[in-house]
């Protein structure tokens, strides 16, 4: 396999040591729906280092889970494809690969977990089976040999009396117990990338502390780079080392964590940050007022073209280039994009 | 389970009882008197209260029953009026071959269903998908004896592969049981695979869309192990279900299909004891019918758990 550099300039240099191990460049996915198409990743691209957790944020319908399965190619053939860009794993261009060449990284090399830890498991087959049959497919081990690697990851995920919860099926287990068997499944293989979709959502607030910090901890242990996709700020910024905001299928916004949640440049990040309580007295405005922000208006309609910002009908900052003109995704700050024609006076106007 | 078990068996008590009562009424529902039929048609007086006498016909009507359900628990089914035999001797000699075509029959449609129907949900809406379901509606609109008058003109007239009509019973080996065997089980099949097609497809659409196949899928696992192994599991209870009806209706078509191909099962000895009005052999496979629905059921019922652990007794 030969490491081939990335052909457009990555957004954010990468640390001298960390070299990249996924790289998506103009990722372009659409949907043929009989209403037409609908543009649900329109040009995205970004870079993940080896053992690094990015996180995608952005409201439901803004294309981050759907990144997600283009990536992994698992996007309903029939239903939509990916129609332009690359996305490159360890130097192999993965969006031509065949199905078969596909499958020997999916679960493998690249691993998947997804939102609902409920229906996300096969129910007619124990869950000793399902983290088993992962590590035959990939690893040629034999049915012994399968079986007690999924014991062994069933008590890496810490799951109490892993022997006996191998044997059992998952509606005998709780949905944080089927989310830790999800994530026993996506790293018995020790991929280099796993993918985690929403892992948290569907589960009880105090489990999903609990399964963030598995998964920060299993990813330290192991070295495997994670793209978090979340809804919530919070886990964000208890969990990424560098973030991406999506907005109707485009990156807005992308930085290191902190430098965001110091700086936001986007009048959507910004709209986000104030949309989620906040436990500071700092005085800041809309503690004062005592309530919580709104973002008004709309997510736009997917299905038409849009010529500018997508943003701009929501947009406070918005001025007549915004809704005719795609804003260039640059740098505003050392090492912090945004695409944002008014960033200047977005930046200078107090949060 | 076991438990479970014993009190389904204890269940089908009722169940025959009403069976039994209905059989025996029917005796006395039909137009006529029994004791004259029996007897024939030129019999004197005298002779019919003879054989009036002798089957009990006499006695009251409660006594005569409880006569036939004591008989029917030590397994006696009557004998039949005109052959003098044993129903019970009868129908041993008629089982082999009905038991012989109902599971040729059960094989040939599943075995051809099964796959159809997952071949069709997985490529749903193709060209596969319509053919398969042009093909069930075909299945379903064309009559067993039509169909069987194709085949047999097909394979055994024009082809000359198989035998026309016949039985050919397991002692004189399995492979002429089979050729004898062939035609008619694909006759009578084309219903249930038609039936078995299109539930699998159905039931293999709604599984196809869950969760956990995207699992599988992103697990890397093949194309072919996701349907047969993680759809088709699941999808299997409806498709076992139907399988079990097919079996009660199986009853009716073996009685078709035995008369075209001219095979000595059960079915004939039914649509000859009708013609001849022998009641107690109509009694007695009615009995046997009812029984075998009703164990036929049980093991449906059992096999759920196998294929679905939330499914417990």
């Amino acid at each position: 396999m030969t490491a081939v550099a990335p052909a457009v300039s990555a957004p954010i240099a990468a640390p001298a040591h960390a070299e990249t191990i996924l790289s998506v460049r103009d990722l372009r996915t659409q949907f043929f729906t009989r209403d037409g198409v609908v543009r649900a990743v329109d040009g995205v691209s970004f870079d993940l280092k080896r053992g690094e957790t990015l996180c995608i944020v952005g409201e439901s319908g803004c294309g981050k889970s759907v990144t997600a399965l283009s990536i992994l190619g698992l996007i309903p053939a029939g239903a939509g494809r990916i129609v332009g860009g690359s996305v490159r794993f360890e130097g192999t261009e993965l969006t031509t690969l065949s199905e078969a060449e596909m499958r020997r990284i999916r679960g493998n090399r690249i691993s998947m977990i997804f939102q609902e830890p409920m229906t996300s498991l096969n129910p007619v087959f124990t869950v000793g089976q399902q983290i088993a049959e992962s590590v035959s497919i990939h690893q040629g081990l034999n049915r012994r040999q399968a079986w007690d690697r999924a014991i062994e990851m069933l008590s890496l995920v810490k799951i109490a009396d892993p022997k006996r919860r191998a044997g059992e099926y998952p509606h005998q287990l709780s949905g944080g117990m089927r989310q830790r068997v999800m994530i026993a499944i996506a790293l018995a293989c020790n991929p280099q990338v796993l993918i985690a979709d929403e892992p948290t959502t569907a589960l009880d607030v105090t489990i999903q502390a609990q399964i963030l910090n598995l998964m920060l901890e299993l990813k330290d242990r192991l070295g495997t780079a994670i793209i978090l996709i979340t809804h919530d700020l919070g886990v964000v910024a208890e969990t990424a080392q560098r973030v991406i905001v999506m907005y109707a299928g485009r990156k807005a916004e992308e930085a290191a964590v902190d430098e965001l949640f110091r700086h936001p440049i986007h009048p959507y990040t910004r709209g986000l940050m104030a949309s989620i309580p906040r436990r500071s007295a700092a005085g800041r405005r809309s503690q004062v007022r005592g309530r919580l922000q709104e973002i008004t208006g709309i997510v736009p309609s997917l299905r038409e073209e849009i010529p500018g910002c997508a943003f701009a009908p929501r947009c406070g900052f918005a001025v007549d280039r915004c809704t005719r003109e795609q804003p260039p995704f640059e740098a505003h700050r050392p090492a912090h994009f945004a695409a944002c024609w008014e960033a200047a006076r977005v930046v200078g106007t107090p949060r | 389970m076991t438990a479970y078990i014993v009190r389904r068996l204890i269940a089908t008590i009722p169940v025959m009882v009403v069976v039994a009562l209905f059989v025996f009424f029917l005796l006395h529902l039909t137009p006529g008197d029994p004791a004259a039929v029996i007897a024939g048609d030129d019999a004197s007086p005298a002779e019919i209260e003879g054989v009036r006498r002798k089957l009990g016909l006499d006695l009251p009507i409660w006594q005569q029953f409880g006569i036939y359900a004591w008989n029917l628990l030590q397994g006696d089914l009557g004998t039949s009026i005109f052959s003098n035999l044993p129903v019970l001797t009868l129908v041993k000699q008629r089982l082999e071959p009905t038991i012989v075509l109902a599971l040729a029959t059960l094989f040939v449609a599943v075995a051809f269903a099964i796959p159809m129907g997952v071949l069709a949900a997985w490529k749903a809406r193709s060209f596969v998908d319509r053919l398969v379901m042009g093909f069930s509606v075909l299945g379903f609109a064309v009559p067993v004896f039509l169909f069987g008058y194709v085949l047999i003109y097909v394979f055994a007239i024009q082809l000359r592969w198989l035998p026309v009509q016949g039985y050919r019973p397991l002692a004189m080996g399995l492979d002429q049981t089979l050729r004898s065997i062939a035609l008619p089980a694909f006759a009578l099949g084309m219903t249930y695979m038609a039936l078995i097609a299109r539930i699998t497809r159905a039931s293999m659409l709604e599984v196809l869309s869950e969760d956990y196949i995207r699992t599988a899928h992103a697990k890397g696992v093949a194309q072919k192990s996701v349907l047969l192994r993680h759809a088709l599991k699941n999808a299997a209870v409806p498709i076992v279900t139907v399988i079990g009806i097919g079996l009660a209706l199986l009853i009716s078509g073996v009685v078709i299909t035995e008369t075209v191909f001219n095979i000595p099962g059960l079915g004939r000895l039914t649509v000859d004891a009708i013609l001849k009005r022998d009641y107690p052999i109509i009694q007695g496979l009615i009995i046997l019918f009812a029984g075998a629905k009703v164990m036929v059921n049980l093991a449906i019922d059992l096999s759920y758990t196998f294929f679905d652990p939330r499914i417990r007794y």
